[in-house]
């Protein structure tokens, strides 16, 4: 049965192609997708049901109970604000469910320091062909799904 | 060896140590810091830098800018930062 990875946050599908970092824009970590959140506060959910294995104030990873690691990456080049602007809302080691909030934050603060919010999302070391029903470029909102993961 | 499954103790120590040397060596590494993916280090001399000795060590890819030198290596950043700096002490 494939994996459904929702979207974290409410915003924009833009792909990992239009994310600046090439760490992310050439799948070095894996295959995925990116979020342009919008501009209001709010909060960044568990894309899947699993365990919080990492939690950085601008990164996070829930690894499901089958082993599928998703990455979120909160902005780009954030962790140069030190956790400055995220509120923890979970703990390394907790069971989230899809939807779980996880950090709150507020993007147009970040954009305003200068620094790109966009959320890239992905399924760590998968194969690209493995991702499925990728979401088309537009609106998104949070919970809706991003891709499968077969 | 599987390099995305190097999280276990003699291996992870192992890519450790390669990663060292693909940095030009323990002398040439001022800085190595986990971010959730990569190894954000700054380096003496960034021309000591060796990419191809970091990607056989396991890394998914090499990022620089001057003596800034990121190393993506994937979930297991702060295991092997953890182990470089071991190695360093």
């Amino acid at each position: 049965m494939s994996l459904v990875v929702a979207s974290p946050v409410t915003g924009t599908v833009v792909g990992l192609e239009g994310v600046s970092d090439p760490v992310f824009s050439t799948a070095m970590v894996g295959p995925g997708t990116a979020v342009d959140p919008a501009r209001t506060p709010g909060h960044v959910c568990a894309p899947v049901s699993g365990t919080l294995r990492k939690l950085r104030p601008h990164a996070f990873i829930v690894v499901t109970d089958d082993g599928h690691g998703v990455l979120v990456h909160l902005g780009i080049d954030t962790i140069q604000l030190d956790g400055s602007g995220f509120d923890l809302l979970a703990a390394v080691g907790d069971h989230v469910e899809a939807g779980t909030p996880i950090v709150a934050w507020d993007p147009a603060a970040i954009a305003a320091r200068g620094l790109s919010p966009i959320c890239p999302v992905i399924a760590l070391d998968a194969n690209d062909d493995l991702l499925a029903n990728r979401s088309a470029h537009g609106f998104v909102a949070v919970g809706d799904p991003l891709f499968s993961w077969n | 060896m599987d390099p995305d499954s190097g999280t276990s103790g003699a291996t992870s120590a192992a890519k450790a140590l390669a990663i060292i040397e693909g940095l030009g060596g323990a002398g040439n590494i001022l800085e190595i810091e986990p971010c959730i993916t990569r190894l954000r280090t700054e380096v003496r001399d960034g021309t000591l830098v060796n990419e191809a000795a970091l990607k056989s060590a396991g890394a998914h890819g090499v990022s620089r800018r001057g003596t800034i030198v990121q190393v993506i290596v994937g979930p297991e950043a702060d295991v092997l930062a953890q182990d470089i700096e071991d190695q360093l002490e």
